[in-house]
């Protein structure tokens, strides 16, 4: 690569300092390559993670709101992030490795989409990871997990929430297992381990969770990466061919569009920002020979189950991800059911106000009725979390809407819906969930309207340049120099968390653009 | 140079750096405070956004929905939120992924509600009104449907009441915090 003038070009400009974009960016720079990574909102540094759920929301997406279409809206805002660290700031740490089948739905069950690799290409990648971050967990207890070294640290602990829910899966002979987490359950490496007091959400700044803060970012800047805050990316700037990312064009925090050329441009922006800024690059959509740059947009559906039990439930403590989980449901084929995996989340910790607090499992209660369910749930209640894949559909995208941003730039369209076979399976879950509580002991059984999380797709990776817009290793097909990084990577969701592969992915990225540029 | 200042000289981070536990900037008597919604209500800061009628609103509104809310000062939590940029907005609305300006949003639904009780009083609204925003029972709400705006209104009430130390041992919990809620613009 060719050295430039530092303030206005890098060898590699990072759009996003998230989970990937600042792995990307840690590896890079350590390889000894000038990184510059841009990121939309503020420069969080350990010491602003408050422990508010008010403050907390400056964590969350302030950027242009998209238009939400389709028959199950997603939540955009709450799940993407806000300035260093990004989503995975606020993320609870729950690690969970890719099944060994959702990297080939289309082949095993004529369903989906292929990824361009297999679970042992990231296998010595989710090993390296959890090493460097401190997992806690208890592998033989996991039954459905795929090969992989057992984790350094056990389990975390597990508090009368989780105990009284097991019983119910007991009960009904469905196994659980600790809750894999990239929170040390002891002293490791430096690092403190857990306090359990449920703030996991609102950022861990005492280091026992793996952020991007904590996992990339001080390695990045430690090898010289720089990271450019209020720096909110619109567009990537090719040559007169089209062939080659040049530039990246953004407005920095006067609103001032400036340029930062690049030899390599790595897109690790979220999955809505991913397909926006290629969109927005060029008319038709930059590399986007296949036409699918925001085709295959996805989400987890998410079914939680309350219970009110007659015991205190120490609701108030623990890690805001759970502490038990089952895999139970990963086969995706059930005899004349529908098709998709899920798995369970056992016992977050749960605080009284804010977006999934203790007040909105009963949304609609209000004045003396809220008060006094307030007093009762904030001893009794009890929760778990069923977390449903979503089954790839090239109609939910991300579009360019006619609406423009304070920049004067088109903001993103979202249409996301749930199709047949997932609303059968979410109707299965909530049985099922409604049946264990049950089976727990709880009073009260019931459970919350849908909600989404973890976007994933609209830059799906593949081997077909017809059928994908990347390859298996994040390289786009039309522009060999034009990588993308995250979630929007993922042709499947399956039913796991995504952020312990979206680290995987990030490091085989780095890999490919050592290797290649 | 500092965006503004207090009769003390003070700048606004210095404001912030001192600022008590989950308080914002309100100015009181002419000088900015930081000081926490319910000490703003108490004394009588200065409106920024809402008018007194709309103040009164969204107390006797967000009371209806979570009772202590009016002490706890949600009419100048809400006022305050509103009057700062959007992107720096707290507000249970910023999650909804409800396009800003949140103040106009705010604006509006508040005036629907004063033309749901016609025979408003200051501190009073119909029993029911509550009941009717959330059921969607509440006639045509163009910009921010009544539901959602019962949604929102209720989350900022909750942050106020029970998101704070104080909240949290009104429920007899541990707040545990890593970090105190800091001082915010």
């Amino acid at each position: 690569m060719k050295r430039r003038a530092p303030e206005d070009a890098a060898e590699v400009v990072v759009v996003g300092a998230g989970a990937a974009g600042s792995l990307v960016a840690a590896e890079l720079a350590e390889a000894g390559r000038e990184v510059r990574v841009l990121e939309a909102g503020p420069a969080w540094e350990l010491g602003d993670l408050a422990s508010s759920q008010i403050a907390a929301r400056r964590l969350k997406w302030a950027g242009p709101v998209p238009t939400l279409a389709g028959t199950h809206p997603v939540y955009h805002n709450f799940n993407a992030g806000w300035g260093i660290g990004g989503a995975a700031l606020h993320h609870g740490g729950v690690w969970l490795r890719t099944q060994e089948d959702d990297f080939k739905t289309a082949s095993l069950y004529g369903r989906g989409l292929d990824w361009p690799l297999e679970y042992d290409d990231l296998r010595a990648d989710y090993d390296v990871i959890q090493a460097e971050a401190g997992m806690s967990g208890d592998a033989k207890a996991e039954i459905w997990r795929p090969p992989g070294d057992p984790y350094p640290n056990p389990p975390l602990s597990v508090f009368t929430q989780s105990r009284l829910v097991e019983r119910g899966f007991d009960a009904l002979d469905i196994p659980t297992a600790p809750l894999p987490s990239a929170i040390n359950s002891r002293p490791y490496r430096g690092r403190p381990p857990c306090l359990y007091d449920g703030w996991c959400d609102a950022g861990c700044p005492i280091k026992a969770l793996a952020n991007p803060l904590v996992l990339s970012v001080e390695r990045a800047r430690g090898a010289g990466a720089r990271f450019q805050s209020s720096s909110y990316v619109s567009r990537v700037l090719t040559r007169s061919d089209r062939k080659r990312a040049a530039a990246v064009e953004y407005f920095d925090r006067e609103g001032e569009a400036r340029t930062v050329a690049a030899d390599v441009v790595v897109l690790a922006a979220y999955a809505v920002q991913n397909s926006l800024i290629l969109l927005n690059s060029a008319p038709g959509g930059l590399a986007n020979s296949s036409g699918l740059v925001g085709r295959y947009f996805n989400s987890h559906a998410l079914v939680t189950h309350y219970g009110m039990f007659d015991t205190a439930t120490q609701n108030h403590l623990g890690t805001t991800g759970g502490q038990l989980f089952s895999q139970h449901g990963q086969p995706k084929t059930r005899a004349g059911g529908p098709f998709g995996s899920y798995q369970w989340q056992i016992g977050a910790a749960m605080k009284p106000n804010d977006l999934l607090g203790i007040a909105n499992s009963r949304p609609s209660y209000h004045g003396k009725a809220l008060t006094e369910f307030l007093e009762r749930a904030s001893r009794h209640l009890a929760s778990m979390n069923a977390i449903l894949e979503g089954l790839p559909d090239a109609a939910n995208r991300i579009e360019v809407s006619d609406r423009r941003d304070a920049f004067g730039i088109p903001v993103a369209k979202v249409r996301h819906s749930l199709p047949e076979d997932s609303l059968r399976l979410v109707d299965l879950v909530r049985e099922e969930g409604e049946a264990i509580m049950t089976a727990a002991g709880a009073r009260e059984a019931w459970s919350a309207p849908l909600a989404y999380s973890h976007l994933s797709g609209g830059t799906v990776m593949g081997t077909d340049p017809g059928r994908s817009v990347t390859t298996g290793t994040g390289r786009t097909h039309d522009i060999p120099n034009l990588y993308i990084a995250g979630a929007s990577l993922f042709p499947t969701n399956g039913a796991t968390n995504p952020t312990f592969t979206v680290l995987a992915l990030a490091r085989r990225i780095g890999r490919d653009i050592q290797a290649h540029w | 140079m500092p965006r503004s200042g207090s009769k003390s000289g003070l700048t606004r981070r210095e404001l912030l750096r001192r600022g008590g536990l989950g308080s914002f900037a309100f100015c009181v008597a002419g000088a900015v405070q930081m000081l926490t919604p319910a000490a703003a209500r108490a004394a009588g800061a200065r409106l920024e956004f809402l008018t007194a009628e709309e103040l009164d609103l969204v107390e006797t509104l967000g009371e209806a929905l979570v009772p202590g809310a009016r002490a706890a000062g949600v009419g100048h939590f809400v006022d305050r939120m509103l009057s700062v940029p959007d992107a720096q907005c707290l507000l249970m609305i910023r999650y909804l992924d409800v396009s800003p300006p949140y103040g106009e949003l705010y604006r509006d639904a508040l005036a629907r509600v004063r033309r749901l009780a016609p025979a408003h009083r200051a501190g009073a609204l119909p029993a029911d009104i509550a009941g009717r925003l959330m059921r969607d029972d509440a006639g045509d709400w163009p910009h921010l449907p009544a539901p959602l705006f019962y949604f929102a209104l209720r989350g900022d009430a909750m942050d106020v009441v029970y998101g704070t130390p104080a909240g949290a041992a009104r429920l007899g919990l541990p707040y545990m915090a890593h970090i105190e809620p800091p001082a915010l613009p």
